[in-house]
């Protein structure tokens, strides 16, 4: 009880003097988003840990568990696949594959986007009770739907035995790796502009969410661009959501992106790195007070 | 060696109506040239900490106390990183520890041994470090083989205690606490006492916001009242009370 000299109502000539010594830290707005982003990095056991148990939450009482996703899935993708092909007159051994990659790379991406505008306000709570870098609730985002996409994986090999022509596993399907990897790029930057967008406007939820559904039908998930006329390929090629399901499609039933998906996932990537980085910057502080 | 420095440190909010928060709306200002929703972008900014400097070293156990919305709360958030000081300089050393809701965290579709792990995990412990500690807690909670059942099975007062014990068990350099002397049965709260005064003499700097005037003349060795985010008096706990309650 020796150590209370300080009393006082405004600050004593004494408590000043002591931060004389004090170095505070400069609030260097960049440098705290770097912090928040590679310290969200280096906490991989937390996030990994929440988007686990987000599933396990969700199917906890139910037998088959989070094996639901897949089956859910199969069924969609069979049952379009048979009816597609025949609506679109393609052969089903060319179809088949196509629409069954499609959907899983689809539903991969639409599933991160609509989830990534409601991280913020979804986490709320969290992020007003203990400090933990704001990247790591996007991170979680994306391992959550990283394991959906797992589990969904299976959908594919009953198609990889049945149209074993079109459709292999081969050195292609090495692919995936960097393709996922340019997916969690993406899916970070831009996470984490559409989580502050969400955060601040809360209609651009609901925003996103009809978007996403518009953009399934005017991107080739389930029509393949060769029936376009050739004039009107543009559609396709112009189209950043084709290029990153290409890059996930393409290495499932075996086959190479094109060059234009390659060309056009670079210059997306680079592009939302960069925007979102300043926009991280400028806005990470205020986060708080938007929620 | 933990320290806390704060050095003229304010916190504004501010407070966005639904309005503001409408892109439409937005949108219809750029559109409008700002007539139809003219008053959409007023944001009423509150002052939530004005001018505070503090500093407090090891050994120190500081009580906060203040009338409703005086700013206690926010203090610990700012302290805890949760909120960034809008203008003035903070400084904190050591690893801080936020006690404010201690049902933070629960899931309660899991079993209590689940919860114990996420939880632990969330205040950044290894599973080596919480599997160490995993019986001590167990025995704390005094709940014996309901810690293998789901959490939606317990009683709030079950809750609560877990939810202590956890929080208990971990060892900051830096504690702070908002408010939780108030929960569980005569029994626990016995147990959960001497628990807590030992984490508060295991702690290097202890902050906690009460309205108990017996904790503070206990535990405290400085206190500060907070009136309208401003500091009204530092220092000596009886005097502050005598302050407060005047």
């Amino acid at each position: 009880m020796s150590n209370l000299e300080s009393v006082a109502t405004l600050p004593e000539p004494g408590l000043l003097a002591s931060h004389a010594e004090v170095v505070f830290p400069i609030r260097d707005q960049k440098q705290l988003a770097i912090k928040d982003l590679t310290e969200g990095f280096k906490q991989w056991r937390i996030w990994f840990m929440l988007a686990y148990q987000d599933i396990k939450i969700r199917y906890r009482r139910s037998v088959l568990g989070p094996f639901w996703i897949t089956l859910s899935m199969a069924i969609t993708v069979y049952s379009m696949g048979y009816l597609y092909s025949h609506l679109f007159h393609m052969e089903l051994q060319n179809y088949f594959p196509f629409l069954v990659g499609g959907m899983l790379a689809w539903g991969f991406i639409s599933n991160t986007i609509t989830d990534l505008v409601e991280t913020l306000t979804m986490e709320e709570n969290k992020i007003k009770q203990i400090k933990l870098p704001y990247s790591l609730y996007i991170n979680k985002v994306i391992a959550r739907n990283f394991i959906i996409f797992v589990h969904n994986l299976p959908i594919l090999f009953p198609i990889l035995l049945i149209f074993h022509e079109t459709a292999k596993i081969n050195l292609c399907s090495l692919m995936l790796i960097p393709g996922l990897i340019l997916f969690y790029i993406n899916a970070l930057s831009y996470g984490l502009t559409l989580a502050m967008i969400g955060a601040r406007f809360r209609d651009v939820t609901q925003i996103i969410k009809s978007l996403v559904q518009v953009v399934f039908f005017v991107t080739p998930v389930m029509w393949n661009p060769e029936i376009l006329p050739p004039a009107k390929r543009f559609i396709a090629n112009l189209n950043p959501f084709y290029a990153f399901i290409e890059f996930i499609r393409c290495p499932l039933i075996g086959t190479m992106p094109s060059i234009t998906s390659w060309l056009m996932v670079s210059v997306i990537t680079l592009a939302g790195c960069y925007l979102s980085f300043k926009l991280f910057c400028r806005y990470r502080s205020r986060i708080i007070y938007w929620l | 060696m933990a320290r806390i420095d704060l050095r003229k440190v304010s916190v504004e909010f501010p407070i966005y109506n639904v309005n503001a928060r409408s892109f439409k709306k937005k949108f219809l200002r750029l559109a409008t040239g700002g007539a139809v929703v003219k008053d959409a972008n007023q944001h009423i900014v509150v002052n939530a900490l004005k001018d505070i400097t503090l500093t407090l070293k090891h050994g120190d156990r500081l009580g906060l106390i203040g009338h409703n919305g005086a700013g206690k709360s926010t203090m610990l958030r700012l302290l805890a990183g949760v909120y960034e000081p809008t203008s003035g300089d903070l400084r904190t050393d050591g690893h801080v520890s936020p006690m404010l809701d201690i049902m933070h965290g629960i899931e309660t579709e899991f079993t209590g041994y689940e919860n114990i792990m996420q939880r632990g995990t969330l205040l950044g412990l290894s599973r080596a470090e919480i599997k160490a500690q995993i019986q001590e807690i167990a025995e704390l909670t005094g709940l014996g083989d309901y810690l293998s059942m789901p959490m939606r099975t317990y009683s709030s007062g079950m809750m609560v205690r877990l939810a202590f014990s956890i929080s208990a068990s971990i060892k900051p350099d830096i504690l702070l606490i908002d408010e939780i002397f108030n929960a569980g049965d005569a029994d626990f709260l016995e147990k959960a006492r001497g628990r807590m005064i030992h984490l508060l003499n295991q702690s290097s700097i202890v902050v906690m916001a009460t309205h108990s005037d017996d904790l503070i003349t206990e535990f405290c060795n400085k206190v500060l009242l907070l009136e309208g985010g401003q500091i009204k008096y530092l220092g000596d706990p009886g005097e502050a009370l005598r302050l407060y309650h005047n």
